[in-house]
């Protein structure tokens, strides 16, 4: 039966297989890990600790629906951080399928932690054409959003009063799944010295290593289990401890398969010889 | 002619942004500023082209009935459902705009990224054959920052996390960073032979 | 032989305190010619006097490359050989003999302004050239309307110049979807139901990359990809034939053109990279000696 089944189905899709169940699993167990917060949580937290009450925090929501599921607890945390912190929240989308799903989030969170749209966050929607979207408010935010994404006009919005540009704007927060911190940097940073930080999804965190390391990111979390850490150091529960274990099982599944691999491979070159 | 004159266009603007990075007056910010706007201009007018040119390129795959015109006349239902739902009940969270992004579209574009974890999987497999020491030195490393991330890291030892913060944040960053100054450099010689009209895709 | 290398050795700390007074001299030079600049600019309200050093980046090595790129003698070049290039011509024919199509795709990163992508439209002209010479389809896919219609030019200028205009269609350069995936979808359809004999992902691309590779993998294309993305190489670097890193993306056109000005303009980048290989040694061991000049010449 076993020699049918490999018949059947080759090596890819054993793999595949054993990924679906690593994944699957564990999400149907409902168990936590234990953990504590890197270095890299700790210093995007105390960033945004460190802030001020009534200091202005720029968030983009520059994903795509498909990252929503891992962004999501990224994105709820650091806004419950910046609303515990009684920071002034101005968010906006440089990706069309991120407007809404931003407006979602942002509203939400506002709701829970009982912020007032206006006074304690606006929303300015999306502008397209991320690179000069991103020189423009380096240039004049109010002259780049005259109205918010509900139609308001911008001018007499108390959360927005003092706030020409960058220069005003204690720190940039882009929430992707993409390179667009590259943009961040290369434009708000470079030309404008915007204070960045970035929360992205795993696979493009170690893109950004470098410029964190040279200061032009000050903060950077990602992934799911960046979002348990940053959970851990809220003092609260959401969706980063919940998929951890299931992220973390995959990883160790994935690790055995290499190992497996390089065991079938060797065994293989063993027989060749032979 | 028309080839020279767009060489002309490209050779001024190119120059003008670069001189306008350094040289800041009233007029060069606002020259700067009216271009950002035809920037944004253009941009949404590309993206009406593209959804026109969408339409008609399914159109023509329905009329000629070929062999998937079926799936033509699903994205064109799709293309015009969007556009005359948002402009008739709008966009808010209850239209049935909102409804159709938050479970059709979301849904499968976080089915297509969720194929990436299957495709990791199986390239690993593929990838880290260890034949040499090199591809050895690759595995380990490998092997550190899987289990150091994952959340079994702190568990199997303290210093594993460590060990693979170490491994991004050195020797991963270092050849990253190399990569990226020739990435720059790159990026920079095939920015001014385009502005110089020496390479062009136009003739 | 070993006294000379005696000699070098207990001559270095000298050479290196030496060196290091002299750009002490240099730094306080940098210092009175910069705070000279600053109150002039200052004074007229123009020009940012902190950009001073980006200004002078700039200018070298624009400079250099414009000198190259326009220079009359261009002494023989000796092109290293990088087998991702090389492979480009062997893969149109592969597809030819086999009666399939060639997918060229610039990836969902980035737009027409990205210099990457320009250097990928210049690559897809020379497959253009290639495939329409050979009677090969090439199918486009792409994620953005503006770089559709420019390979579309691309594609049809190099029909007519191989004498075939009637085998251009214009429906196989097709603006897919702006969405990531929606792009990735469309373009693994393609690849799945045309089963074309090479593959080329030249561009910016972001986390479809390894959804292409793996399935034109699967679907036994020959792959070549190049990115400037380093985590999408890594994907590249698995599941391709070959794969074009960093700057040789950027060099594929010099390699297969005969433009000599593109050819020398690779010089100019050399020189550049040298310099940067050159201060990037010097300024820590200088800091070491107390001159730090970081500030001032990066």
């Amino acid at each position: 039966m076993m020699s049918r089944l490999l018949e059947t189905f080759s090596a890819r899709h054993l793999v595949y297989l054993v990924v679906l169940l690593a994944v699957t699993v564990p999400l149907l167990l409902n168990t936590r890990l234990t953990h504590t917060a890197s270095d890299e949580t700790k210093r995007f937290y105390a960033n945004i600790d460190s802030l001020p009450s009534g200091s202005v925090v720029l968030m983009s929501f520059d994903f795509e629906a498909s990252a929503f599921a891992e962004i999501k607890p990224l994105a709820e945390a650091v806004l419950h951080h910046c609303f515990r912190q009684n920071l002034r929240v101005i968010g906006l989308s440089l990706f069309a399928e991120g407007t809404a799903l931003g407006e979602q989030t942002l509203s939400r969170i506002a709701g829970e932690t009982g912020k007032a749209y206006g006074t304690d966050y606006v929303y300015l929607g999306f502008r397209p054409q991320y690179t000069s979207a991103i020189l423009a408010i380096g240039e004049s935010l109010p002259k780049e959003f005259p109205t918010d994404y509900f139609g308001v006009a911008t001018a007499t919005m108390p959360v927005l009063s003092g706030v020409t540009n960058y220069d005003q704007i204690a720190t940039v927060i882009s929430i992707t799944d993409g390179g667009m911190p590259t943009y961040w940097v290369d434009y708000a940073v470079t030309r404008y010295h915007a204070r960045l930080q970035t929360v992205l999804t795993a696979t493009m965190a170690t893109s950004f290593y470098p410029y964190v390391s040279s200061g032009q990111i000050q903060g950077l979390i990602a992934g799911l289990k960046g979002a348990a850490e940053y959970e851990l150091l809220l003092n609260e529960s959401g969706g980063g401890g919940r998929g951890l274990l299931a992220q973390s099982v995959s990883q160790v599944a994935i690790l055995a398969i290499i190992v497996v691999g390089n065991v079938v491979g060797y065994l293989g070159r063993r027989r060749k010889w032979q | 002619m028309t080839n020279r004159l767009a060489w002309i266009a490209t050779l001024v603007t190119g120059l003008f942004m670069v001189a306008q990075y350094f040289i800041k007056t009233n007029a060069t910010n606002a020259i700067y500023s009216t271009l950002l706007d035809y920037y944004q201009i253009i941009f949404a007018v590309s993206m009406i082209v593209g959804g026109i040119g969408l339409l008609k390129q399914h159109s023509l795959k329905v009329q000629r009935s070929s062999q998937r015109r079926g799936y033509s006349i699903v994205t064109i239902a799709a293309i015009l459902f969007m556009v005359i739902a948002a402009g008739i009940f709008g966009t808010g969270a209850t239209s049935p705009y909102q409804w159709a992004f938050n479970n059709l579209q979301a849904p499968m574009q976080a089915t297509t990224f969720s194929l990436l974890a299957f495709f990791v999987a199986s390239a690993a497999y593929r990838g880290f054959r260890v034949k040499s020491t090199p591809a050895f030195v690759l595995a380990l490393a490998a092997v550190i920052v899987l289990v150091g991330k994952s959340g079994f890291g702190e568990m199997i030892s303290q210093q594993l996390p460590a060990m693979a913060g170490w491994v991004l944040n050195n020797p991963s960053t270092a050849a990253k960073r190399g990569i990226l100054i020739g990435v720059g450099i790159g990026s920079v010689a095939t920015a001014l032979r385009v502005i110089l009209g020496i390479e062009r895709s136009y003739r | 032989m070993q006294r000379v290398c005696c000699r070098v050795f207990f001559a270095l700390p000298h050479v290196f305190v030496d060196l290091a007074r002299s750009a002490k001299h240099v730094s306080l030079a940098f210092g009175f010619v910069g705070d000279t600049v600053n109150s002039f600019f200052l004074a007229a309200g123009v020009f940012d006097p902190a950009s001073l050093v980006l200004l002078i980046w700039v200018l070298l090595t624009c400079g250099a490359v414009a000198c190259f790129s326009y220079r009359r003698r261009v002494s023989r070049l000796r092109l290293r050989a990088i087998p991702g290039i090389a492979a480009i011509e062997e893969a149109v024919g592969r597809a030819t003999e086999q009666g399939k199509p060639i997918v060229f795709t610039t990836g969902w990163g980035g737009d027409i302004q990205r210099p990457t992508t320009l250097a990928a439209l210049n690559l897809l002209r020379f497959v253009a050239g290639k495939a329409a010479s050979y009677g090969c389809r090439i199918l486009f896919p792409t994620h953005d309307p503006v770089i559709a219609e420019a390979a579309k030019e691309i594609i049809r200028t190099a029909y007519n110049e191989a004498g075939h205009p009637d085998q251009f269609r214009e429906d196989d350069v097709t603006f897919v979807s702006p969405s990531q995936f929606g792009y990735a979808s469309g373009v693994d359809g393609i690849v799945s139901r045309q089963k074309p004999g090479a593959i080329f992902l030249f561009g910016t691309f972001e986390g479809e990359a390894l959804i292409l590779a793996e399935t034109g993998n699967i679907n036994g294309a020959l792959q070549i990809a190049g990115t400037d993305s380093t985590i999408q190489l890594s994907f590249f670097i698995v599941a391709c034939d070959y794969t074009l890193i960093g700057e040789e993306l950027y060099t594929a056109s010099a390699y297969l053109t005969d433009d000599r000005r593109v050819q020398s303009s690779m010089y100019a980048q050399d020189l550049i990279r040298a310099v940067l290989v050159a201060l990037l040694l010097l300024l820590p061991i200088l800091a070491m000696f107390g001159v730090n000049l970081f500030k001032e010449i990066l």
